[in-house]
């Protein structure tokens, strides 16, 4: 829960989406599910030039399990909300 | 303790008694990848996570790396086996 | 040592929980490993690190000589969010007793 609590948080922000086939899209958090599916808006892919056909793709819903990394805006991360949300979690089991 | 083990790991019944019974013996992990890790078994859960000790990581046979404590994601592991310590160890 | 109980390792997890706020070693599929500070972590090995360094270690093979060559890509990132079901190895800084 912890995690999809956090990217709850983080709707509206930047942030840039690396999927496991190396894709990267970059775009608004529109919204997010337990299992952290993601849903972006206004998304560019990063390299364009290596993806062409993606130039028109303007929203898109990702499944969470292709997802790599989220590259996280700086003002998106408090770190110490973040320990205690941890230590809460394990704590939990 | 119902006698016969083989060399001191005691008579275990299953696959769980086996992983109980390791634990602080010199082991060599296998992974799904091919790689090995031998090291000290620290602790293990039921989803095959493993905490390591002294842990070497071997790659086609050969040392790549050293990790004084590891945490190894039960999902890569292929198998657990229990191995004499090496020599050179000693103690 | 009033803290006995919070600092024994009893189950693998714990290595983990144990490396919080400290700079973690951390091996992923696809021949990636990244170092960075862990602030975050639930018991899939989500991971939410700082100040990383991703390092990319790919394999290519010489056009003439067909001989292997071994490239490193590093780049850094500020924080990231790591999906826990990439992991393989998780490796805390030396600890001392």
């Amino acid at each position: 829960m912890l995690f999809f609590s956090y990217f709850k948080e983080l709707v509206g922000r930047e942030v840039t989406v690396e999927l496991k086939n190396d894709l990267a899209i970059r775009g608004t958090l529109h919204s997010v599910d337990q299992y952290l599916n993601i849903k972006l808006e206004n998304t560019r892919v990063v390299d364009q030039e290596k993806y062409p056909h993606m130039l028109s793709v303007r929203n898109c819903f990702i499944r969470g399990s292709v997802v790599r990394y989220v590259q996280l805006p700086p003002e998106g991360v408090d770190v110490e909300l973040l320990h205690d949300a941890t230590r809460r979690e394990a704590r939990g089991g | 303790m119902s006698g016969g083990g083989e060399k001191g790991t005691g008579t275990t019944k299953t696959p769980a008694d086996f992983l109980k019974s390791i634990r602080g013996r010199p082991v060599v992990v296998k992974l799904n990848s091919g790689v090995d890790y031998r090291g000290i078994l620290a602790c293990l859960d039921g989803y095959m996570n493993i905490a390591m000790e002294q842990t070497e990581e071997y790659v086609n046979g050969q040392l790549k790396n050293k990790y004084g404590d590891a945490f190894i994601r039960g999902n890569n592991v292929l198998y657990i086996s229990t191995t004499r310590r090496n020599l050179a160890d000693g103690a | 040592m009033a803290s006995e109980e919070e600092s024994a390792v009893k189950e693998p997890l714990d290595l983990i929980r144990l490396s919080l706020d400290e700079r973690i070693y951390v091996k992923l599929r696809s021949d990636r490993e990244l170092r960075g500070k862990l602030h975050a972590y639930d018991q899939h090995l989500n991971m939410i690190l700082g100040d990383v360094e991703e390092v990319v270690t790919s394999i290519e093979i010489d056009d003439e000589t067909y001989e292997e060559i071994v490239r490193t890509t590093k780049r850094n990132v500020p924080f990231l969010f790591v999906r826990g079901d990439g992991v393989i190895l998780v490796s805390p800084p030396l600890r001392t007793a």
